[in-house]
C-alpha cells in the first residue's frame, strides 16, 4: 500500500483529479470536503501528506493548518497547500492571528496556486514525500 | 445572542462587497466568519430542447463567483477573520437554509426578493419564505445609494418597531448582543387609530402613556445592557409610520420580530414586516420568533 495523502477541498472536481494524480503514482488518497471533516481524517487515519484547500465550509484551510501545525501528534505531517488564494494572503492572514493572540506557526512545505498540471502536481507530491 | 457568523447571500447584483463591508462594525461585536454563499438559479442551467443541461453555462457561472468570492475573501483573511463559501445550483431559499444550518450561523444577510409582483402572490417572495422557514434573524440589506443615503455604520442606531410579540422581545435579546457597536436604539410603537378612541382627550393620553411606559421597559433593558435608548410613540399605519419614526430619528436600519401567521393569512391580509423588508429603503433586520 503507498502512502497516504488526504486531498482536503470542497469541490469535487478538483478532488477528483488529485485522487486521480494519486492513484496513478501508486499513493492511497483520501478525501475530505471541508475543514472539519479534515481535521476529523487527519486525527484518524494520520497520512503522511495533505493537500489542502484554503476557501472551503464549515473551516477554512488556514484554521485546519493552525490547528495542524500546532498539535504536537500532528504537526510534522507535510501539507502542500492547492488553492486559488495567494500565498501572500495565506501568511498575512497566519500573521494577523498571530498578532491576535494566537501562536505562531511555519510556511507550509509548499504552496501552489490553482489550477495547476498534473504532472506538475505529482512531481511535488514526490518531492515532499517520495 | 452574539453575531459570530454570519452568511452574506448574493447574486452580486444587489449586494456587493462595499455592502459586506459596511457590516462588517459586527466585528466589533464578536463577528468572526463570514460564509459566502451564491445560488445560481436551475433555470439558468437547466435543460433546453437541443443542447440538454447546460453543463458549460454551469462551469461559467460558478467560477465567476468563485473569481469575485477569492477577491473578497483575500480581503478578509488578512484582516484574521475566517471565510467559507458555497457556490450551489438549486432553489434560493431552501438552498440558503441548508447553508445556515451546516453553518451554525448566526445571521443571514440577503438583497431584496427580485421576483416580480404576480410572481409573489403565487409563491410568496424569497424573504417572506426564508423567514419562515429558519429561525435564524434575516438582514434585509439595501445598500446602494438609491435614496442618497449610503450607510457605513448600519448598526449605529437601529430603530426597533415593536408591538411585543414573542418575535419583538427576541429582537430585544438580539440587539443586547450589539451594545459594543450601537450608539442609540430608538423604541416605536404604531398604535391604530382605532386604538385611540376614547371618548375624551384624557382617555387617549392614557393609552398612549400605557403603551409608552411598556416601551420604556424595553428601553431599561437595553440600557441596561450598556445603550442608550428612547421610546416613540406614533399612530396610524404600521408600514408608512415606521418609516417616517426611522427618517425622523435618523435610523440606520429597522429591526422588526417576524410574524408567525399562517402563509396563506398573510397572503390575504398581508404581513407589516415583509411589507417594510420589500419597500422601506432602510436595511431591516427580521428576527422570527423562536422555533421549536
Amino acid at each position: 500500500m503507498g502512502k497516504k495523502v488526504l486531498v482536503v477541498d470542497d469541490d469535487p472536481d478538483v478532488r477528483l483529479f488529485s485522487v486521480t494524480v494519486l492513484e496513478e503514482h501508486g499513493y492511497t488518497p483520501l478525501e475530505a470536503a471541508d475543514g472539519v471533516e479534515g481535521l476529523k481524517m487527519i486525527k484518524d487515519e494520520k497520512p503522511d501528506l495533505v493537500i489542502l484547500d484554503i476557501m472551503m465550509p464549515r473551516q477554512s484551510g488556514i484554521r485546519l493548518y493552525r490547528e495542524l501545525k500546532t498539535d504536537k501528534s500532528l504537526k510534522n505531517i507535510q501539507v502542500i497547500v492547492l488553492s486559488g488564494i495567494a500565498k501572500r494572503t495565506f501568511l498575512r492572514s497566519q500573521k494577523a492571528l498571530t498578532d491576535f493572540g494566537g501562536p505562531e506557526v511555519p510556511e507550509p512545505e509548499i504552496y501552489l496556486e490553482k489550477p495547476v498540471e498534473a504532472e506538475d502536481l505529482a512531481k511535488t507530491i514526490k518531492g515532499v514525500i517520495g | 445572542m452574539e453575531i459570530k457568523k454570519l452568511l452574506f447571500v448574493t447574486k452580486f447584483e444587489e449586494l456587493g462587497f462595499d455592502a459586506l463591508q459596511s457590516l462588517l462594525s459586527l466585528r466589533k461585536a464578536a463577528l468572526n466568519h463570514v460564509v459566502f454563499v451564491n445560488v445560481i438559479e436551475r433555470d439558468k442551467v437547466a435543460m433546453r430542447r437541443g443542447t440538454g443541461y447546460r453543463k458549460q453555462e454551469e462551469i461559467r457561472l460558478r467560477e465567476t463567483a468563485n473569481i469575485r468570492f477569492i477577491d473578497w475573501a483575500e480581503d478578509l483573511y488578512e484582516q484574521g477573520m475566517e471565510v467559507g463559501v458555497y457556490i450551489v445550483v438549486g432553489s434560493l431559499v431552501p438552498e440558503v437554509i441548508k447553508a445556515a444550518q451546516k453553518e451554525q450561523a448566526d445571521l443571514i444577510v440577503i438583497g431584496r426578493s427580485h421576483k416580480s409582483m404576480l410572481e409573489q402572490f403565487y409563491s410568496g417572495s424569497d424573504i417572506t419564505e426564508l423567514i419562515r422557514r429558519t429561525s435564524i434573524p434575516v438582514l434585509v440589506y439595501k445598500p446602494m445609494p438609491e435614496n442618497a443615503f449610503v450607510l457605513e455604520k448600519p448598526f449605529e442606531r437601529p430603530l426597533l418597531a415593536t408591538d411585543w410579540s414573542a418575535a419583538d422581545l427576541r429582537a430585544v435579546e438580539y440587539l443586547k448582543g450589539l451594545t459594543d457597536i450601537t450608539q442609540m436604539i430608538d423604541v416605536v410603537h404604531v398604535a391604530s387609530a382605532k386604538e385611540l378612541t376614547g371618548s375624551s382627550a384624557m382617555e387617549i393620553q392614557k393609552t398612549r402613556k400605557a403603551k409608552r411606559q411598556k416601551l420604556d421597559e424595553i428601553c431599561d433593558i437595553l440600557e441596561a445592557a450598556g445603550t442608550q435608548a428612547r421610546s416613540h410613540v406614533y399612530i396610524g399605519e404600521p408600514v408608512e409610520e415606521i418609516e417616517k419614526a426611522a427618517r425622523e430619528h435618523q435610523a440606520t436600519m429597522i429591526v422588526l420580530g417576524s410574524s408567525a401567521k399562517p402563509a396563506w393569512v398573510e397572503k390575504w391580509i398581508g404581513s407589516i414586516p415583509k411589507e417594510i423588508a420589500e419597500a422601506s429603503i432602510y436595511p431591516t433586520l427580521l428576527i422570527p420568533p423562536d422555533q421549536e
